[in-house]
């Protein structure tokens, strides 16, 4: 079976077994953690988003331990194995993303959008996500009580909006509501028009596994000294990589396009340490 | 590179060690289960249940009143207060519950009294789901008159009459009583204050025929 097949696959198989909570179908609700974003608010929602543990144990001036290692060490485990390969192969806004990325890359033809995928500031733009993680996720949680999920466009999608069909006429909006919603359609519509937008720039969850592409046991693998430089794997690259010239980039998500495009076969996965 | 290999297999071996460690010694599977998957955060979920403030004799799907509400409603009216860390409900609803009954504690502490409203004894009971024990947190479901799973919620359970039986009798709200028509905290602790005092009154009478 053909690379992205599998990836398409495995991206399906792990959607379903994030969602086998539905009271009934078979109602399993487990003390994980997910090693991806996925709001334990969705009905049918297996276990806990790792960010709600992470705010959890913060909260207003306290420190829980507990939660905030778990997340953490389920996240560590994966990300030391595979990198940030749960991005591409398990997330389920992930696979959202792959199906809005057909139009995403009519996008990125246009002018504007190659001037300002170019653009210099673009490299520091990615850091939205680790400033996003340590500000919404720790700071806030810690001095306020403000938490990233009150207005997380992903539990939104994946929490808010199931609930709200599922139950219809029970549910009024609360304060949190109409923000959320604003920042929910503004997601929407950054992954129209940027391929793996929220991945890039925005994910926190991506931000706690990125830096493990630095130590983990698979990574991509270029052989740069015969590189003819033809940037094929750059064009088609979902997270806008420079790809000849990277080496355990965090940014990489593992998802093989680059394997499967260029034409000398000089991208390959390895697996350090197990050969 | 031999170097490189053995800090992954460091790194490997000491998060999978620490990761096993914590299902194997500490109880945070449950605690993150209990805590996080089992009851949503309501303000997190950004909605508000819309739910009447009824009393009724039924608890969600029938199952048998707590032994401690049972316990302490010979007493006087119980009030049951659920509540949870990175909350914002329930850090909403928080001061406006410590102004009904005029009582101080912290955030996540257990923490329950006989309080006094209207020269009645309330025994009142705040349950932090984060930190609390397993009899006070499943009691949350008992009461859960909607179905909605969700914290912040309040249930006061107090006496009524059924075919020649006097029986707990209870009502449940949820949220910051938004869809109650209460905006304002002093909003919410007229709203509250009219409960308890409706409670009361039934309380009173009926629990000259209540046998616990």
């Amino acid at each position: 079976m053909k690379l992205q097949r599998k990836r398409l696959l495995s991206q399906i198989i792990l959607f379903f077994s994030a969602n086998l909570g539905y009271p009934g179908y078979p109602g399993l609700k487990t003390g994980f953690c997910y090693p991806f974003f996925y709001c334990q608010a969705c009905p049918a929602a297996t276990s806990a988003c790792p960010l709600r543990s992470l705010e959890q144990s913060v909260d207003k001036g306290s420190f829980t331990w507990r939660l905030f290692l778990f997340p953490l060490l389920i996240i560590g485990f994966l990300g030391i194995l595979t990198g940030r390969a749960v991005c591409a192969w398990a997330c389920p806004i992930g696979l959202l993303q792959r199906g809005t990325g057909r139009v995403a890359r009519k996008v990125k033809k246009t002018p504007l959008a190659k001037k300002l995928g170019a653009h210099k500031a673009e490299k520091y733009f990615r850091y939205t996500k680790y400033l996003l993680l340590i500000s919404l996720v720790f700071v806030t949680s810690y001095l306020i009580g403000f938490i990233f999920t009150d207005i997380c466009p992903v539990g939104f999608l994946t929490g808010t909006i199931p609930v709200l069909l599922l139950n219809p006429g029970k549910f009024v909006p609360n304060f949190f509501f109409p923000f959320a919603l604003v920042i929910f359609v503004l997601f929407i519509i950054l992954i129209f028009i940027i391929e793996r937008g929220w991945c890039r720039y925005f994910c926190p969850v991506g931000a706690l596994l990125g830096p493990f592409n630095k130590i983990s046991f698979y990574h991509i693998s270029v052989k740069t000294d015969k590189c003819k430089h033809c940037n094929v794997c750059s064009y088609i690259c979902p997270m806008g990589i420079d790809v000849p010239n990277m080496h355990r980039d965090p940014e990489c998500i593992l998802c093989g396009k680059c394997v499967n495009t260029c034409p000398e076969e000089l991208i390959t996965f390895e697996k350090t340490g197990w050969q | 590179m031999k170097r490189f290999v053995a800090i992954q297999i460091c790194a490997l071996l000491l998060v999978s060690g620490a990761l096993g460690g914590m299902f194997a010694f500490t109880p945070v599977y449950d605690e993150v289960r209990s805590g996080i998957v089992l009851v949503l955060c309501l303000s997190c979920l950004k909605l508000e249940p819309k739910t009447n403030a009824e009393f009724t004799f039924f608890t969600a799907d029938n199952r048998t009143h707590a032994k401690f509400v049972l316990d302490n409603l010979s007493k006087g009216p119980v009030f049951l207060h659920y509540s949870g860390d990175a909350c914002a409900g329930c850090d909403v609803m928080y001061p406006v519950i410590k102004d009904l009954f005029d009582v101080e504690f912290g955030k996540q502490d257990m923490f329950s009294t006989i309080a006094t409203f209207e020269s009645t004894p309330i025994p009142y009971i705040y349950v932090n789901i984060h930190h609390t024990t397993n009899e006070l947190r499943d009691a949350q479901v008992i009461y859960d008159k909607d179905h909605v799973g969700g914290i912040p919620m309040f249930t006061v359970v107090t006496l009524g009459y059924d075919n020649g039986d006097v029986k707990p009798k209870y009502t449940t709200l949820y949220g910051t009583l938004a869809t109650y028509g209460c905006d304002t905290d002093a909003e919410r602790l007229v709203f509250l204050q009219q409960l308890l005092h409706q409670s009361i009154e039934m309380y009173e009478q009926n629990k000259a025929g209540y046998q616990p």
